[in-house]
Order: C-alpha cells, then structure tokens, then sequence
C-alpha cells in the first residue's frame, strides 16, 4: 500500500465513520481541537483502522498523536511491518 | 394537585409524528410486514415485524447520535416532538432541578448487543470493541441517549419493567409530580425491533405463527383466531406537567393524568393474572379519585395472546361488566414493548380530543374466552372524558392509569 493510498483512506475512514468534511482533512489538522475528536472516538478510530486497512494499533501509542499527519505516520509504519497478504482490501 | 398532559410525542410503526400516527389508526391501518430474513434462525417460528418507517434525527450533533441505537434515536424523536408541543425549551445545558427525564427500555439494544457478544465469543475477549458500543446497551441508554441529545443538566431515572415500562413511568412521573418533587417530567419509553424481540415470546409459545403469509390480519386481540403476539418498535414520550406550572408557563394542557397505580402479583413470570388485574385497576381508580361508573372506555393491553387476552377481558368484564367499550390498538401498532403504553395514552388522548373511539383491529369473532368486556368492533364516535389504560409485563408486572378531558 502506497503512503498516498493510506491517506486515501485514513481520510476516507475520518470521513465516513466521524462525519467530517474532506476539506477539513488536512495532514496538520489536529484530532481533538481541528476535527471535534474525542477520546471516546479515539478508541472506535482504532477498531476502525483495523477493519478497513487490516493495522492493529497499540492504544497506548495514541498518546503520541496529534495531527492526522501522525495516523498516517503511524499506519505506514505499521503497513511496512505486515506481509502484504495481511493487508485488507 | 392537578397534573396535566402538556405535550406528546411518537415514533411508531403507524408513523413518526403523533398527528401521522393518529390519522393511520384513523384509516385503520396495520404497521405489520413479513420478515422473511428471519426464517433463516434456526427455531424461530414468528417472522413478522412492525418496523417505524423513517425518520430524520441529522440536527442531533454527531457526538450524541455515536451513542445510539434505534431506540434512543426514537425516543430523541420523540422527545423532540413532545417538547415542541409543549413550548418547553429544556436542555442547552441549562440547571433544570424541577424537570425529571424518566424513561426506560426493556434492556439495551438488542442489535449492538448482538454484535457485541458475537465478537467477544469470536476473539475470546474485548479486542475489537467500539469504545462507543456498551452506551447502547446499557439498562438507561435511552434516558441518558435522550439527555446527552438535548444537553439535559436536570435529573435522569431509567425505571424499566418490560411492556409495561413506559406505563410505569407515568405514573411514577405523576407520583414524583403530585408528591412536589418535580414540576414537570419528560416520561416515555422506546425499543427497537430485532428478531430476538419476536423470539423471546415465540419460545413460550407467545408470538403469531399462523400468519407469516398474511401479515396484515396478524395480531388479533380478543379474536377467536388469535395465535399470538407480533412485536414492533418505536418510542412514546409524554410531558405530565403540574397544573400550577402549566398555568404559570401559559401551556394549553392536552388532557389531565388523573393517576395510576403498578402492580407486582408475585405468582407468575410469563402467565397473566385476572385477580392482580382487577387489583391494579381498583387501585388506579381509587388513587385517581374515580369510580367505575365515571369511565367511559378501557384501553386494553391485549397484545393477541390466548392467555393474555383472555385474562384481561375477565378482569375488565368483572370490573365494568359488558357496558364500557374496550378496544386493544395491538392489531394496528403490534406490541412496541417499553413504548406501548406511552403510545397507547397518546392514542387515548387523541381519542378524547378527536371525539373518537378506535375498534380492536382483526376482531371479526369475539373469542368466548374474552366475551365478558363490551369489546369495540367498528369505530364510534361521540364525546369521551375518562380513560383508562391498562399495560401489563412478563414478572408479573401489572399497571393502570386514567386520564380525562380537560
């Protein structure tokens, strides 16, 4: 998976699951003060990113995260690390 | 101290709004449809449904609809609704100590709860949850659902007790109101339609069966050919309002809750009891002032069961003999569980406003196991005062309550 198709669609899952207009979806918007997140939604981002890209993601790990410039930070490195059959389509 | 109906709201399998609502029951109109998705569940027996068709709850912030299923979203409907009625602007995160949200469910949402455990069982633990998931399967979802919509800082309590939840409510709503603990109370209840609902009554040989292929002449309360309940869906919401606080706020009260009463008869879970609802009507009658020659119509709980039905025609037979008309508007909604006795008094009012009785649906031949009550086959019309409305739950639950013109 290309780093431009994890944005695809890390925006894609911000857009469906959380409401958010894609021109909001900027990779220095930050989750909690730019795009109305909270830490309950923080949770479902997680389970959502494990069933439409296939990356499980340390929950403790979300406490380095800020922008959405940092999720897809963080799920390329996770991408990079699985075999590409592990990989949802 | 008198206590008003000041506003109503209903989302129902007839339709979302009270005045949609009404004018089905007027055409007489059933909210049943086959569900032949469910003839895949090993067991299942009833496929039949009474879903709300579709509503619009978009202006709710995304922050509180996250958190729920159909049911709160319903009561949120609702709620909505009966606040309007009432030109009562509760919410905004303004301190309402004097306001009380009192409604329930009968457990929390069937369908995530179902996802929920299906997942735990398939992982072997939590990974996977939605953090979101457990705030609509809670046993208060829809009161605190209803709260967080409308940014309610006021008190909240969830009494839940089956179909009889939403009965229950009011007349806990008219006790708080009457007792000077509240001036208003935003009382109701709601349950979503899921299969599950259909197979808790089909296991103890409670739903309809016999008519998956004709599923507008299912529900038949009182009929000879009844086989059984169909369960529906959908939210009622009342707001009881103390009569100074109407006249203090200018409101037009809709009717007077002239009082209830609730009923545990401790003898059986499943099977109704015809003595405990004799009691439970001779206690709302005497709680609310009333005798039995002041009423002039019973809205009956029959849901379409044989034992059911048969037992709540003896009682009301035994009460008020074969001259008070009695109708059951299960054959028009199918049974919505907690929502049924809020919609079922919303139905009553609009019965005493409209001048109107609405006949049991399906009942073409009085069952002799019912005959005792005077049972309304066609619709009449005419000038009505006093009601009383009878709902009824597995745990032995029994309850009554009568309302009158205003």
């Amino acid at each position: 998976m290309s780093n431009q198709e994890i944005v695809t669609r890390v925006n894609e899952l911000m857009s469906r699951g959380f409401e958010i207009p894609q021109d909001k979806l900027t990779p220095n918007a930050t989750l909690f003060d730019d795009l109305g997140l909270d830490s309950l939604d923080a949770v479902d981002m997680l389970v959502h990113l494990e069933e439409n890209i296939g990356v499980k993601v340390d929950a403790e790990k979300l406490i380095t995260v800020r922008t959405l410039q940092d999720i897809y930070t963080m799920v390329e490195g996770l991408v990079d690390q699985k075999p590409k059959s592990e990989l949802s389509h | 101290m008198k206590v008003f109906v000041t506003g109503m709201g209903a989302a129902t399998s007839l339709g979302v709004g009270v005045n949609t609502m009404f004018a089905s029951l007027l055409e007489n109109r059933s909210g049943i449809r086959h569900y032949p998705e469910w003839e895949k569940y090993v067991g299942l027996h009833t496929h039949l449904g009474a879903p709300v068709p579709e509503y619009d709850i978009s202006r709710i912030p995304r922050s509180a609809r996250r958190t729920m299923s159909r049911m709160s979203e319903m009561a949120v409907v609702a709620t909505l609704e009966a606040l309007q009625m009432a030109d009562l602007p509760v919410g905004n995160h303004e301190n309402t100590p004097r306001v009380l949200i009192c409604m329930g469910s009968t457990t929390g949402s069937p369908d995530t709860l179902e996802t929920y455990f299906k997942k735990l069982i398939e992982r072997g633990g939590p990974e996977g949850q939605l953090g979101t998931s457990f705030f609509k399967v809670m046993n208060h979802s829809v009161a605190a659902n209803v709260a967080s919509a409308l940014g309610f800082r006021g008190p909240v309590m969830s009494p839940s007790s089956a179909c009889a939840t939403s009965a229950q409510a009011m007349i806990m709503g008219w006790e708080l109101i009457q007792g000077g603990m509240y001036d208003i109370v935003i009382a109701g209840g709601a349950d979503e339609l899921h299969y599950t609902g259909g197979a808790v009554f089909d296991i103890v040989q409670a739903a309809s069966r016999g008519y998956n292929d004709r599923p507008d002449q299912a529900s038949r309360p009182f009929d000879q050919a009844r086989d059984g309940l169909v369960v529906s869906e959908g939210a009622g919401v009342v707001i009881l309002e103390s009569e100074q606080s109407a006249q203090r706020r200018g409101v037009r009260p809709h009717a007077q809750f002239l009082g209830g009463s609730y009923l545990c008869d401790g003898t059986h879970m499943s099977q109704s009891n015809a003595s405990a609802m004799i009691e439970v009507m001779k206690m709302s009658l005497e709680r609310a002032k009333m005798k039995i020659s002041d009423v002039e119509y019973v809205n009956a709980h029959a849901t379409g069961t044989i034992q059911g039905d048969a037992e709540e025609a003896q009682a009301i037979g035994a009460l008020f003999g074969n001259q008070v008309p009695v109708s059951s508007l299960k054959g028009h909604f199918g049974h919505s569980l907690a929502a049924c006795g809020a919609i079922e008094v919303i139905s009553s009012i609009k019965m005493i406003q409209e001048e109107v009785l609405i006949p049991t649906r399906n009942l073409a031949h009085v069952d002799p196991t019912c005959s005792q009550a005077l049972h309304l086959q066609e619709k009449r019309t005419g000038k009505l005062n006093n009601v009383l409305s009878n709902n009824f739950a597995f745990g032995g639950m029994n309850t009554s309550l009568l309302l009158s013109a205003v």
